[in-house]
């Protein structure tokens, strides 16, 4: 993993050019395996800044949510970079929104982290719920060392890891200015075996699987708004005039809210798994994600966020595109 | 106070499937129930369905007073516009099974639905409900209630309260509600003894003392006054750059209560829903002529804190929160009430 002194002085190098405005990073969180985005404007700040296998954030969605006031009379735009620590899976998501002009490569200074992997909060929180002061935890070979009340616990990887990152083809981010440390190389592939298992299930089966999940949601947003490429200046679950959607939380209006959330990310969606860590309410949204992504491999051979230099997926056009989709 | 002459009782905890079946037939029971690994409050048709080995429900229980989502009443559109009024359910509930901070909560809430305008919707459910509680023997990392002078063991709010003190519950009847549910039973019931009440403080402080994390403010009525010197103060902006900006939280807070209203219809027919809403949302303060008077992100998580820490203390005399933990725990972004209301008791004004 990350040399932190090495990130710290990357960072602080950075905040104290004149062309950035503050770096996003990671900083410890307030109890048990929290951590939490941090913000640094000047040097002193970035001597908070962490990295850890907890570091599970996709820090690219605060590009997107930065807040622009209007401007006064006099007063100029603020040009300056924003810098931004991003794994593998990040790294997907910034390359899928400069292709999309979300955002110009000039404003940003990208600092690349090889990425092991991951933990999911939630795994470790069923193994330690009444985790309170905050854990030291170390990558080891196959597995993390977990430093808890000065005693060393040893848990094998595989118990911890999130399941993306099982099977992450992109651990190095494809994008960056800086690397820290070696490149990580993948041999893993995306089986995508959960979704063909439920590709096999009877329409019923799947219906009774998905209804469930959706009876759930309390359309909070968390999803969308966790998510680095929900970035529509108006979503379409908020628009009143024409209203899509309507407010009422039940199973039809529910299942239209998460199908169009996995739609409107399809050819874009970068896997990070944000949406459905960010669920309160535990519904499997990475497999929608999935399935999509999964059919858009097999119909156009196209993966997103990996070349800053290609189309997004809905924006090009090839001439011997399969026709399988028009009805 | 009510506490001093409460009535005792002990019910045997394998009596507790008897004593619920003995009181389905009359009632829709609320109980906990796992499902994805997340407990819910749903109604139960027997008591093997409910889970009561769990810390908190994922969403509070205030959900079966004020509805996510309630017809406020019915209409036909065209030539023949007709209203239905919602019929307002009779049905009699008993919430079994509510922690006391969500029991309290609803006590909180109560005067934004009865005081400048009698909420039919709310209030029919609130007063057809028993709330029997069960005291929470083992809070969770994120407990904070007694920060807020709240205890895990606490009868106050509730009708009945029960507290496991091993092989038996011990029954604290805090209400004529209460009594009543317990007088049709009372076969199943025996006097709770010294020795009783004796354990039942036991297992309380044992609550108590495993509540680790706390506010750090010395006063709380010092902490309501001093927001109002710190409300512009530079550090809201720093909790706020790492706000999403979603509704996990205020959706599932215990206390929030804030909702839309909205038409929605077909070509002929329509209903007036009312439906929960977030202050964490630029929509909601936004004016019709575009103009919104909480412009940035900084402006809503401040009003999310001032709101239960400053404006509902002013209104009515109570901080509207009771320390259960839920917007801490769900939190994608680790914003922790406990730490933003520690840090702002050291800004300075």
């Amino acid at each position: 993993m990350v040399n932190e002194k090495q990130l710290r002085d990357e960072v602080k190098k950075l905040v104290s050019r004149d062309d950035v405005k503050y770096v996003i990073g990671y900083e410890q969180g307030t109890y048990g395996f929290q951590v939490t985005p941090s913000f640094a404007f000047t040097p002193e700040e970035a001597e908070r800044f962490i990295f850890s296998p907890l570091c599970a954030n996709n820090l690219s969605v605060y590009l997107m949510l930065e807040e622009k006031p209007p401007l006064r009379k006099g007063e100029k735009e603020d040009t300056r970079k924003v810098g931004l620590v991003v794994k593998g899976c990040d790294a997907r998501a910034v390359v899928q929104i400069l292709q999309e002009k979300g955002l110009k490569r000039e404003s940003l200074v990208i600092i690349g982290v090889p990425c092991t992997g991951v933990i999911d909060p939630k795994k470790i929180t069923v193994k330690f719920p009444h985790q309170i002061k905050p854990v030291d935890v170390r990558e080891e070979g196959n597995h993390y060392v977990l430093t808890i009340n000065g005693k060393n616990q040893k848990i094998p990887k595989d118990e911890l890891l999130f399941e993306k990152c099982k099977q992450c083809e992109y651990p190095t981010p494809v994008i960056h200015d800086v690397l820290l440390g070696d490149e990580v190389k993948s041999t893993k592939k995306e089986e995508y075996k959960e979704i063909k298992t439920l590709e096999k299930k009877a329409l019923k089966e799947k219906w009774e699987f998905w209804s469930k999940a959706f009876d759930r949601c309390i359309r909070c947003y968390a999803c969308r708004n966790v998510c680095p490429l929900c970035y529509c200046k108006e979503c379409i679950v908020d628009q009143l005039s024409p209203q899509w959607i309507y407010r009422s939380v039940n199973r039809s209006e529910n299942t239209v809210w998460n199908l169009i959330r996995a739609y409107h990310l399809a050819g874009r969606c970068s896997g990070c798994g944000e949406c459905e860590r960010a669920c309160p309410m535990n519904i499997p949204l990475t497999m929608l994600n999935k399935k999509i992504e999964k059919d858009i491999k097999e119909l156009f051979q196209y993966v997103a966020g990996v070349n800053l230099e290609e189309k997004p997926l809905l924006a090009m056009f090839k001439p011997n595109d399969t026709e399988d989709t028009i009805l | 106070m009510k506490v001093s002459t409460m009535e005792k009782y002990i019910l045997l905890k394998n009596k507790l499937p008897e004593w619920i079946n003995m009181i389905t037939p009359t009632y829709t029971i609320f109980a906990p129930v796992k499902e994805e690994d997340l407990v819910f409050f749903k109604p139960i048709t027997k008591p093997s369905e409910m889970t009561l080995a769990y810390s908190n429900a994922i969403v509070p229980p205030k959900a079966q007073m004020f509805h996510q989502t309630e017809t406020m009443f019915t209409f036909t559109q065209g030539k023949n516009i007709r209203v239905n009024p919602a019929s307002l359910p009779d049905e009699k509930i008993v919430v079994f099974g509510i922690r006391p901070c969500d029991a309290k909560s609803l006590s909180i809430i109560d005067p934004v639905f009865t005081n400048d305008f009698e909420d039919p919707y709310y209030l029919t459910k609130r007063k057809n409900a028993i709330l029997v509680g069960l005291s929470c023997n083992q809070p969770t990392v994120n407990c904070f209630c007694t920060s807020l002078n709240g205890s895990p063991a606490s009868p106050e709010h509730l009708d009945i309260l029960l507290t496991d003190i091993g092989d038996k519950y011990y029954v604290e009847l805090n209400s004529e509600k209460g009594k009543q549910l317990v007088e049709k039973t009372k076969k199943l019931f025996t006097p709770a003894t010294d020795a009783d009440s004796k354990k039942k403080k036991d297992v309380e402080k044992k609550a108590v003392d495993a509540i680790t994390r706390q506010m750090k403010i010395n006063n709380v009525d010092a902490f309501v006054k001093k927001l109002d010197t710190i409300f512009d103060a530079p550090y809201w902006k720093t909790i706020a750059m790492k706000c999403l900006g979603c509704g996990a939280c205020t959706y599932l807070c215990p206390t929030c209560h804030c909702f839309d209203i909205q038409d929605e219809t077909t070509l002929d027919k329509g209903a007036r829903i009312r439906v929960w809403d977030s202050c964490m949302r630029p929509e909601y303060t936004l004016h019709a002529s575009g103009h919104n008077p909480r412009p940035e992100r900084m402006n809503r998580v401040r009003n999310r804190v001032y709101h239960k820490y400053n404006y509902y203390p002013k209104n009515h005399q109570m901080i509207a929160c009771v320390g259960c933990g839920r917007c801490i725990d769900n939190c994608p972004v680790n914003i922790d009430i406990i730490d933003v209301i520690t840090k702002a008791g050291e800004v300075k004004p």
